[in-house]
């Protein structure tokens, strides 16, 4: 636990380091949220959390696969694992440091949407929060995966926009798809991002709570649990 | 005694043995050489050590400890000094050693200790606050050495620490490097530099094409070699079919054409040399200087791989 903690910390400091990625972290999705706001009130409250959904996505993506690319190429990787440290503390290390970054990110989506710039939310806010958690959860566990693929920085950011933009677009989370083909119920299922969309919409819309969205959280944890096995498997097997 | 021993280790990327069967031992307390060309496999034999790549077959034994069976405690013995320093340039030196501490299991309650320790060594106590990216690459370096010291290993692998710094800083590595013996520090120190190699050395492995082609100790080697020498021969304008005219010669062992120079290693440098400048004139070049070098591990190497150190 010792080593994950300070794994988790070097990035944290290393991000607040780094002036261009917080403004990306945070100051091109609060513009974006501004700038929904000048949208009719009802479909305003969905576009922030589809611009939500999309940037977390964006953003875990673009990190797990910057970080580990520039581990590799400056050789702290290679000399973490010189060490007695395991691929699961490191693994661990980088979840928890996405995690705290993209539930950070989240809250300040949140909450500037609704003090900065008049969301009309007025319930399921905890509900919107235990739907984020495990969204996130489930996007780096994406994230963690796809980085043991990757292998230039070029290569980070045409997955991540893919990946997110078919998610997202496809998943139906800016609109919905009347009468989807087979492709595209299958992209709705496989992504996580149209599982968060519609639980979100349905939190906003009909008021449901946490217990009428266990499918979506199940459907969600489960993808996240498996791609970060399979991350860590596909790290393990480089050597 | 023993500390290190690798038996018959291969590892192959797709069709490139990169590592061909390499077996070598390290004894305890000794600065052993790993001398090779690029590509001959250094880098990936350290990796294997390391346990960072898994071999495809043989053994590295640490201490007693299997690198393959026993990777925690094998792990545990080794630090690592990369090439290009693998640290963090954002945080300040002094985090950076928490930090690889940690990572090495150093425990909570030695670690401040440890951290001064090795910054005395490395003779950067007095910049130890300051953000590492400000540093020289020569104090980069300096601390790159201290996080592969910080757990206090018993064998640490430094490769080709001294690539690319200033005179004085690698002056400072160097005496570090000697000092580390009377620490009871085994170290692999790779390089490129023949006269590195020859001053902190006890004994030396050649290394080519995946293989150890050659190991002893420095006079050993020397002796190995003893029958060549070197010749460097300048020449202004270098003719197109110097390097086959010469090698044809009677007594040329190896040619090589580098820049502006022909190296040669002959096993009789008084008949060789009037051929060989015959050869050049009659091919329309012009020598503005000939030396002759006495045996040492640079013309050894020269012979063994073909190839020059800095190739």
């Amino acid at each position: 636990m010792r080593k994950t903690w300070a794994i988790v910390m070097v990035g944290v400091r290393q991000v607040l380091a780094d002036p261009a990625y917080l403004m990306f972290l945070v100051g091109l999705p609060v513009m974006m949220t501004w700038m929904m706001s000048f949208l009719p009130v009802e479909v305003y409250e969905m576009a922030i959390l589809g611009v939500l959904v999309m940037f977390v996505g964006l953003n875990v993506i673009t990190s797990a696969g910057g970080y580990i690319l520039g581990e590799k190429q400056t050789g702290t990787w290679q000399r973490m694992l010189a060490s007695t440290t395991t691929y699961w503390h490191i693994m661990a290390g980088y979840f928890i440091r996405l995690f705290v970054m993209a539930t950070a990110q989240s809250l300040i989506l949140l909450l500037s949407g609704k003090y900065l710039f008049g969301a009309p939310w007025d319930h399921g806010f905890l509900a919107t929060i235990v739907v984020l958690m495990v969204y996130i959860f489930a996007m780096t566990g994406l994230a963690l995966f796809l980085a043991g693929f990757l292998k230039s920085q070029e290569q980070v950011q045409a997955v991540a926009m893919g990946v997110v933009m078919v998610g997202t677009m496809l998943g139906g989370i800016f609109f919905q798809i009347d009468d989807p083909s087979f492709v595209i119920k299958l992209i709705a299922t496989v992504s996580p991002q149209s599982w968060a969309a519609n639980a979100l919409r349905d939190v906003l819309t009909l008021g449901v709570g946490v217990s009428s969205l266990l499918t979506p959280m199940l459907w969600m944890t489960a993808i996240g649990t498996i791609l970060l096995i399979g991350g860590v498997m596909k790290l393990q097997t480089e050597g | 005694m023993i500390l290190l021993e690798v038996n018959g280790l291969k590892k192959a990327f797709g069709s490139r043995k990169a590592v061909n069967g390499a077996s070598f031992t390290v004894r305890r307390g000794e600065v052993f050489g790993l001398l090779g060309p690029n590509g001959a496999g250094k880098s990936t034999t350290i990796s294997l050590i390391c346990g960072v790549l898994k071999a495809n077959a043989g053994s590295v034994v640490v201490d007693g400890f299997s690198v393959g069976t026993d990777g925690a405690n094998a792990k545990k013995r080794i630090g690592i000094v990369p090439q290009e320093p693998a640290l963090y340039p954002t945080l300040s030196a002094r985090a950076n050693l928490r930090f690889w501490g940690t990572i090495n299991d150093v425990p909570a309650d030695e670690l401040e200790e440890a951290v001064n320790y090795v910054l005395q060594v490395v003779g950067l106590v007095d910049r130890a606050d300051e953000k590492i990216a400000k540093f020289s690459g020569g104090m980069k370096r300096r601390l790159n050495i201290a996080a592969g010291l910080i757990h206090s290993p018993k064998l640490l692998i430094m490769d080709e620490p001294t690539v690319g710094i200033d005179p004085q800083s690698r002056n400072h590595i160097l005496e570090t490097v000697k000092n580390l013996k009377d620490k009871d520090i085994t170290v692999i120190y790779t390089s490129h530099y023949v006269e590195e190699v020859e001053y902190l050395c006890d004994r030396v492995a050649v290394m080519d094409n995946g293989e150890i082609i050659a190991e002893g100790t420095l006079p050993e080697l020397l002796e190995q070699g003893s029958q060549f020498q070197e010749l460097t021969i300048s020449v202004d304008t270098i003719p197109d079919e110097i390097e086959n005219a010469i090698q044809a010669l009677p007594h040329a062992e190896e040619v090589i054409v580098q820049n502006e120079q022909l190296k040669l290693v002959t096993s009789n440098a008084e008949k060789l040399l009037p051929s060989a400048f015959a050869a050049i004139i009659g091919l329309g070049g012009t020598v503005s200087e000939i030396k002759i070098h006495k045996p040492n591990l640079e013309s050894l190497f020269l012979k063994l791989t073909g190839k020059a150190l800095r190739d």
